[in-house]
């Protein structure tokens, strides 16, 4: 009696905008793994990234199942999470540029929102020109701030008023997040259940409480944008991932994955309560639109090139968004703009030290170095405390956080060992003086004689040896204004660190991190940082693909 | 062929157009009346009432539209406030009872800027069908502008210099090569240059030139229209060849050029030569990253696996024979396939 050989598979599947990553899992010698993982731009369409996973497990299985595996793959379960194919587009009007214009503008962005035009009215346009402009915009909903709570403002009103006149009826919901005051004079301005009032972020002049604007906005946009079933939307499966994963493992855990178009950060509580952002604007294609960008990564990167080539460079991330940086220049210009762009994600960002950090998105996941991947984490998000640092290297955390609630912990567990890559442990200080001794540190190793005291002087960022795998008790002793981040207790600090592809890393740059103003001083500064940085890392021993 | 531009109208615009109406570039197909700056008029005090009471007799509310004449407030005995010209109401005073008001200025035309036939006529958008093929480009600059095609280059890779523009470009769109530099660009616009289609340009260049205009615009030193059209990157970067070869068969059509939304219609034109994301062995290809930005050849093979560029990138890549002789690996990912030209 013959017995047809089979197997058990599942194709976990991110379709991100520019860039579509699938992983294969299957069983291996009892356990479940990722046997295959392919990423390719998007365009090049379904059947090409199956194909491209059909080579790879070809050649590794059971060459009874040679012949089937495209068949097997085609009828394997799907778990699939993709970014939002349409964003969300805001007009935002408000009164001043810099109180109420800004608040409202940063809580759109950070509820995902791509804000298509800002008119304020003190912006310097015309009345008529602002008009306009507000009449020629396309957009799904418009958002109004300005006045202060309990003052009947008539600019706030003005502005109310000017969305009246731009907009069309019943052409998507007005949001009115000023004084409450006008908030019943301002229902009047509009037909029936068109405009919803928030808390004002701007409640009076020295206050801003952007909070319940924000969680409005977001709420907004999955009603107004989200057709398909929001759990498989990037941008609510991965923290959804990340939650479940704080809750598995008790940790404080922050992910920021960066797209080609939208940005998300995720903080997740060891009780599995979540804070998640999304910047509509802030992935790699939305650097451009930085002001000063070209000028500011130019100086960051200081391998980029001049600001002319680096400025062409962020066109073409918008352009060509899906194409690849060919040479060592562009890659520079390119990872030095995601820490650009973490580093405005983190802006307002989670206070408190971080247990875990997550990067997520080809840029971070897929660096060719895993000290690239690392640089960008610390410089970007520059989490002050000691962090243990990993990638979501098989893009398989969107995927698994859009299955059903109770399958999200279970797919976890199944995967643990491909999960994520882990980089290593970051120990980043801020204060103390330049030149002086801001940490010193001693690792403890189970079975091994202590090693140290490392000594890292303010300004300096050291790596030292640790392996995936492997754990150590760190004993920290801080220098003179120097901070891990939380209250100190005791002139010695303890913390685990587990290691990873770059190891340990002691990093007293301080933050924000400060650069030399000499051109070929600060290229010096910067090339002895990455050096120091990828010495010790193994190359692409930790890559899953 | 036959393409489809969508003209967005604004709130109150009065279309002067029905399906099946013919149109020319210049041709208005709507007119609204803007508004102007804004202007307080009384209402409390010929109400005889205070400014705070004035309130709950205006007629009207915020972004209402008044004829001339219109009524904007009554205290229903007698004593009413009528706004002078037709306008747009905005706000009201509490502090000194007036109402701000917009008034609307005179009839403002609004254009296609294409030749073809409505198909569309909605209060949001007129639809026109335009007989022609539509190229898109990657970025571009300013107003939407129509002329005869002008092809001034020899090869898809030559700069475009300022002495190729000369009297005989004016009122023309001009299909440079790789590059233009503000200077360039800046003569064009003296000379009456219409447009320019390019390769590419350098995003600093271009910052710099609408910099310019935009202050000579301030102090009133420019007049009439200037789009730019970028159809492959940024940078250094020339046509395709064959896409080069198409613009020099169509040289003389005429073309409406939409700078800021990266658009060009050449009029009664065959259709342009098609892209492809990925391309096989054998397909002409162009390339989108340096080194090799704009530069095109064939992809001769697919390397098996995955190849790491000098970034360190890892990625499936093909060998390509460009045709200035060199032969690279490339990433796939960078690589657009080019159809040849129908009959080439």
């Amino acid at each position: 009696m013959s017995v047809t050989p089979d197997t058990e598979m599942a194709l976990l599947v991110d379709v991100g905008s520019a860039w579509a990553k699938a992983g294969v899992i299957g069983r291996v010698r009892g356990r479940w793994r990722l046997v295959a993982h392919a990423s390719q731009p998007t365009a090049w369409g379904a059947d090409e990234l199956r194909t491209r996973l059909s080579e790879q497990l070809a050649a590794v299985v059971d060459p009874r199942l040679g012949g089937r595996v495209n068949e097997l793959l085609a009828s394997a379960n799907r778990v699939e999470c993709h970014t939002a194919r349409q964003p969300g587009r805001l007009a935002v009007v408000a009164v001043s540029r810099d109180l109420s214009g800004s608040s409202a503008r940063r809580a759109a962005e950070a509820a995902g929102w791509q804000v298509s035009g800002l008119v304020t009215l003190d912006d310097g346009r015309s009345l008529a020109d602002r008009l306009a402009l507000l009449q020629l915009l396309e957009v799904d909903a418009w958002l109004v701030a300005g006045g202060f709570d309990g003052m009947r403002s008539l600019r706030a009103m003005e502005a109310a008023a000017l969305v009246a006149a731009a907009r069309r009826p019943d052409s998507g919901p007005v949001i009115w997040a000023g004084s409450d005051e006008l908030a019943a004079e301002v229902l009047s301005l509009f037909e029936p259940n068109a405009v919803t009032i928030v808390d004002n972020p701007r409640p009076d002049s020295r206050r801003e409480d952007p909070g319940p604007l924000r969680d409005r906005l977001q709420a907004i946009l999955r009603q107004t944008m989200a057709r398909e079933e929001e759990t498989h939307l990037a941008s609510i499966a991965l923290p959804r991932a990340v939650g479940t994963l704080a809750l598995a493992s008790g940790l404080r855990v922050l992910a920021v994955d960066l797209g080609a178009r939208t940005a998300t950060r995720a903080l997740a509580e060891p009780d599995g309560t979540l804070a998640t952002r999304v910047h509509g604007g802030g992935g790699l294609a939305g650097t451009v639109l930085v002001p000063g960008a070209a000028a500011r990564i130019a100086r960051l990167a200081g391998e980029a090139g001049e600001e002319a080539a680096v400025a062409d460079l962020l066109q073409t991330l918008r352009a060509r968004p899906a194409s690849l940086p060919q040479t060592p220049q562009e890659l520079s210009a390119t990872q030095t703009a995601a820490r650009v762009q973490l580093a405005s994600l983190m802006e307002d960002g989670p206070g408190g030290p971080i247990d875990l950090l997550i990067g997520a998105g080809s840029t971070i996941a897929c660096a060719p170095h895993p000290a690239q991947a690392m640089r960008i984490l610390i410089d970007g998000v520059r989490p002050i405390g000691v962090t243990q640092m990993a990638t979501d290297g098989g893009a398989v955390l969107g995927p698994l956080g859009s299955l059903p609630d109770d399958e999200i912990r279970e797919g976890m567990m199944l995967l643990a060992d491909d999960l994520l890559v882990p980089l290593g442990t970051a120990a980043i200080t801020r204060g103390g003086e330049a030149g002086r001794v801001a940490m010193r540190v001693t690792v403890h190793r189970p079975g091994w004689p202590a090693s140290g005291p490392f000594e890292v002087r303010s300004g300096q960022l050291q790596v030292v040896p640790l392996g995936r795998g492997q754990q150590a008790e760190l004993t920290i002793e801080l220098g003179d204004g120097v901070s891990l981040g939380a209250a100190r207790r005791s002139p010695r600090i303890t913390a685990m660190a587990s290691g990873g592809s770059v190891g340990l890393v002691l990093d007293a740059r301080g933050s924000p991190i400060p650069l030399p103003r000499r051109g070929d001083d600060r290229r010096a500064v910067l090339a002895g940082w990455q050096h120091a940085l990828e010495r010790d890392a193994v190359i692409g021993a930790e890559r899953v693909a | 062929m036959s393409v489809i531009h969508r003209v967005r109208l604004p709130v109150g615009a009065t279309t002067m157009v029905e399906v099946g109406h013919r149109v020319e570039p210049a041709e208005v197909l709507a007119t609204r009346r803007p508004p102007g700056g804004g202007v307080t008029i009384p209402v409390s005090a010929p109400l005889h009432r205070s400014a705070s009471s004035a309130a709950a007799c205006l007629s009207v509310r915020p972004g209402s539209l008044l004829e001339s004449g219109g009524l904007l407030a009554s205290d229903n005995r007698g004593h009413e406030v009528r706004v002078p010209t037709a306008c747009l109401f905005l706000s009201y005073d509490l502090a000194d009872g007036s109402a701000l008001v917009a008034p609307l200025m005179g009839t403002h035309p609004i254009f296609g800027h294409v030749r073809g036939e409505v198909t569309t006529v909605s209060v949001e958008a007129i639809e026109i069908r335009v007989a022609g093929a539509l190229i898109r480009g990657v970025g571009g600059s300013g107003t939407a502008v129509h002329g005869e095609l002008r092809v001034v280059v020899r090869e898809p890779g030559d700069e475009l210099r300022a002495s190729s523009i000369d009297v005989g470009a004016t009122a023309r769109i001009v299909v440079g090569g790789s590059r233009a530099s503000a200077e360039t660009l800046t003569r064009a616009r003296a000379m009456g240059v219409a447009g320019i289609v390019l390769g590419g340009v350098l995003d600093k260049e271009l910052r710099d030139f609408e910099a310019t205009q935009l202050r000579r615009r301030e102090v009133g030193g420019v007049r009439g229209d200037f789009g730019v059209l970028l159809l492959e990157g940024f940078g250094k970067v020339g046509f395709d060849h064959g896409m080069f070869d198409w613009f020099r068969q169509h040289d003389g059509r005429m073309a409406s050029l939409f700078g800021e939304s990266g658009r060009l219609y050449v009029y009664d034109a065959d259709a342009p030569p098609a892209r492809r994301a990925l391309a096989r062995p054998g397909d002409r290809v162009i390339a989108h990253r340096r080194p090799f930005a704009g530069l095109g050849g064939e992809l001769v093979r697919v390397l098996d696996g995955l190849h790491a560029t000098s970034s360190g990138i890892p990625a499936r890549s093909g060998l390509v024979r460009f045709e200035d002789g060199v032969t690279a690996v490339v990433p796939l990912a960078n690589l657009e396939a080019t159809e040849p030209l129908r009959g080439s």
